[in-house]
């Protein structure tokens, strides 16, 4: 009887041991298997070869997959973002967030949000723009009059003619080596590619980040994750990349959208001539205002903003328009620390990888750095 | 089995002490069916029960008293009519049948409630308007109402009855008396309720698609991807749903039938298979909680609408159906563990 029961308890363990190595089966075969190790290359090579990849004709190959958004900032605890819509923009300051995209050429391009019961869609093809809201069953038709500029752009090296890709990568890690140390992984896996990454680790002890790691398929060199870790936390603050890739032309399907039948059409034009001009003329009107009084101290990875900031006025005009802005705001400043010190006093927000001070003499400090190095900002006059 | 033949030795050779002990007696009684004293007294108050008497018309059957003549093909025999006996059972039981048609009467509640919310058309979802825009799209927002709660009550209380109910009304030790093996009836009752639990789920998606040609007008589907597709292929997609609706469904009736081997009282069985929906739902409302989330098996009933993605997101799907083999698997094994070593005293 006994031994009968342990044998028939026996299977249901069984069951539940099988299921748990099939849920951590990934893992455990890729640390059997060992880390797939890419040829070693210095990140002068990695990068030139990046470079000469994604900046010849073609440039990006097509590809679709799936990408994923994790930000664990250390907010304050923030009731309004769970509450936002799954399509705020706000909602993407914590959680995680999956987006489907499929990339066929550098005018061809469809970005769907599923969530439940839901799908909002971006879909470019050539100069046409769509973008489809199934939740208020709205198409609207962007116009753009230049070709429109995918979100992957080729590598932001410089594109000077005399300038070879080997030269450019050089000049780039000089420039970065003032405050950056680089080094290159070539160990590590992303979406079950084997990849190369990019290490960045600021030199400044006054940073909150660790590290930036930035992954490039080790075949292709298209940028498939970024991470950026925090001081003493193991997992990234905040971290962007492909949870599954394949590099194979999508279908077309996926790049011609004809408004449903019953659906609200409307069109938004895009930088149409005069009008968008003006837009930036009063647009460039108000930013010299702001660039006037805006300031920057520091430089590097420890770079603080100082803007001018009246609380009293965000405060009234956030709790005009209502929402989750001003929920936001309110348990923002409700979770603020008064500081003070020689420069003043005021209120500190810090997360995990950003520190704001917002001083009673109407300044808003922000940067990656930490409380110490922000004050100490405070006080440069 | 080990259970029956290590008993029945105690048995023969001290009566007077098998007497004094109920539980050996009812286990040997159970597995190990004979001329023993201790059945008659049992079996006098329990053939006047209602229990008895519905299953009245499975006892003349042939197939049992032929015993070993021929063993392999009888016994498959007598696994499918067992089987078809036991669907008998279910489906002609009233409370049964009363729970499919209130399945069957909240698409059309819902069907008849949107058309008249959708005569005016200003600041209605989207959802909802394309409902109202395609007759086929009231079968997938019917799904997405009734998946949450109330298909897994109509399952987990088939499921959950299915071996508590038995033992509670005292005629499981009947049914293991047929020389038909614990294991056996076990898949019996596990088929019993992932049938009934398909039955639900095609009695929504039948009631709905009905409602829906009757109310909304009929044509080609817009995907919730903006695409727009054929009626025979919004259809098909139909079925793609109903068969993962069901599937989850299943998967549920496994958890619940695993809760029914261990108690006697199935009102506790189906209570407890809905507190943990309900906790699951929970759950899945917090945040913080977003790492387990994909392991609860609720969280994957809701994912029926990748049918209605341009591609359809067959990886979804896929994904789902993988959680709800493991979910049987794990709780399937469960029941089976704990039914087949169980003693079997009422």
């Amino acid at each position: 009887m006994r031994r009968g029961t342990f044998v028939r308890w026996g299977v249901p363990i069984a069951a539940a041991a099988v299921i748990g190595a099939a849920i951590g089966a990934g893992p455990v075969i890729a640390a059997v298997s060992g880390d797939p190790v890419l040829p070693e290359r210095s990140a002068e090579q990695l990068l030139a070869d990046a470079a000469a990849a994604t900046g010849k004709e073609g440039g990006i190959p097509p590809m679709s997959g799936t990408v994923q958004q994790t930000a664990s900032l250390g907010l304050p605890s923030l009731p309004a973002l769970s509450q936002a819509g799954a399509s705020s923009p706000l909602s993407l300051l914590s959680g995680s967030h999956e987006v489907k995209v499929w990339y066929g050429a550098a005018d061809k391009l469809r970005v769907a949000m599923p969530t439940q019961m839901n799908e909002t869609n971006l879909i470019i093809n050539g100069g046409e723009a769509w973008y489809w809201d199934s939740a208020t069953n709205t198409a609207t038709r962007v116009s753009v009059k230049a070709p429109a500029a995918p979100t992957h752009t080729p590598a932001p090296v410089p594109q000077t003619p005399d300038l070879t890709p080997q030269q450019a990568a050089e000049r780039l890690l000089a420039q970065a080596d003032e405050h950056t140390t680089v080094r290159v992984i070539n160990t590590a896996e992303v979406a079950g590619r084997p990849v190369y990454q990019l290490v960045l680790s600021p030199k400044d002890a006054g940073s909150l980040v660790q590290e930036v790691r930035i992954a490039l398929d080790g075949e292709t060199y298209v940028p498939l994750q970024v991470q950026v870790f925090a001081k003493g936390s193991a997992e990234p603050a905040f971290q962007i990349g492909f949870t599954q890739v394949t590099f194979t032309p999508p279908a077309a399907e996926n790049f011609t959208f004809t408004p449903p039948a019953g659906a609200k059409v409307e069109e938004n034009t895009l930088a149409l001539p005069e009008e968008a001009g003006r837009h930036a003329e009063e647009h460039a009107e108000r930013a010299k205002d702001v660039a006037g009084e805006a300031k920057v101290v520091g430089d590097g990875w420890t770079t603080v903003a100082v803007v001018p900031f009246d609380l009293n006025d965000v405060t009234a005009q956030a709790s005009q328009e209502g929402g989750e802005g001003a929920a936001l705001l309110d348990s923002v400043l409700a979770s603020a620390t008064p500081v003070s010190g020689p420069w003043g006093s005021g209120k500190l927000i810090s997360t995990k990888l950003v520190t704001a001070l917002l001083t009673d003499d109407g300044r808003l400090l922000v940067g990656a750095v930490t409380p110490e190095e922000i004050t100490r900002a405070a006080g440069v006059k | 089995m080990s259970t029956a033949e290590s008993a029945t030795p105690s048995r023969t050779t001290s009566p007077a002490t098998e007497a004094t002990t109920p539980p050996a007696g009812g286990t040997a009684t159970a597995t190990a069916p004979g001329p023993g004293p201790r059945r008659t007294p049992g079996l006098v108050p329990v053939t006047e029960t209602r229990g008895t008497a519905e299953r009245t018309p499975r006892e003349p059957e042939p197939g049992r008293a032929g015993g070993p003549a021929a063993p392999l093909p009888r016994r498959a025999g007598a696994f499918w009519r067992l089987l078809g006996s036991e669907l008998g059972l279910t489906f002609r039981r009233p409370r049964n049948l009363l729970m499919l048609s209130v399945l069957a009467i909240v698409p059309i509640i819902i069907g008849i409630a949107l058309s008249l919310v959708s005569a005016p058309d200003d600041g209605i979802g989207g959802v909802i308007a394309s409902v109202a825009g395609n007759s086929l799209m009231l079968t997938f927002f019917a799904f997405s109402f009734l998946v949450l709660l109330l298909m897994p009550v109509t399952v987990s209380v088939v499921a959950g009855d299915a071996l508590a109910g038995e033992a509670g009304a005292g005629t499981l030790r009947y049914l293991l008396a047929a020389p038909a093996g614990r294991t056996r009836l076990l898949l019996v009752k596990y088929l019993n309720a992932a049938i009934y639990a398909y039955a639900a789920t095609a009695v929504v998606a039948l009631s709905s698609l009905l409602t829906g040609l009757v109310l909304f007008p009929a044509g080609p589907l817009t995907l919730l991807s903006g695409t727009t597709i054929s009626m025979g292929e919004g259809l098909v997609r139909i079925a793609v749903a109903v068969g993962y609706v069901g599937a989850a469904m299943a998967a549920l009736a496994a958890v619940a039938l695993a809760l029914s081997a261990f108690t006697e009282v199935s009102i506790g069985a189906i209570a407890a298979t809905m507190v943990l929906v309900v906790v699951c739902q929970v759950l899945r409302a917090i945040p913080e909680l977003d790492v387990i989330t994909p392991y609860l098996l609720p969280a994957r009933f809701t994912d029926f609408d990748a049918v209605l993605r341009a591609p359809i997101d067959w990886a979804a799907l896929w994904d789902g159906l993988l959680a709800f083999a493991a979910y049987i698997a794990l709780f399937g094994s469960i029941a089976w563990a704990r039914f087949s070593g169980k003693d079997i005293t009422s």
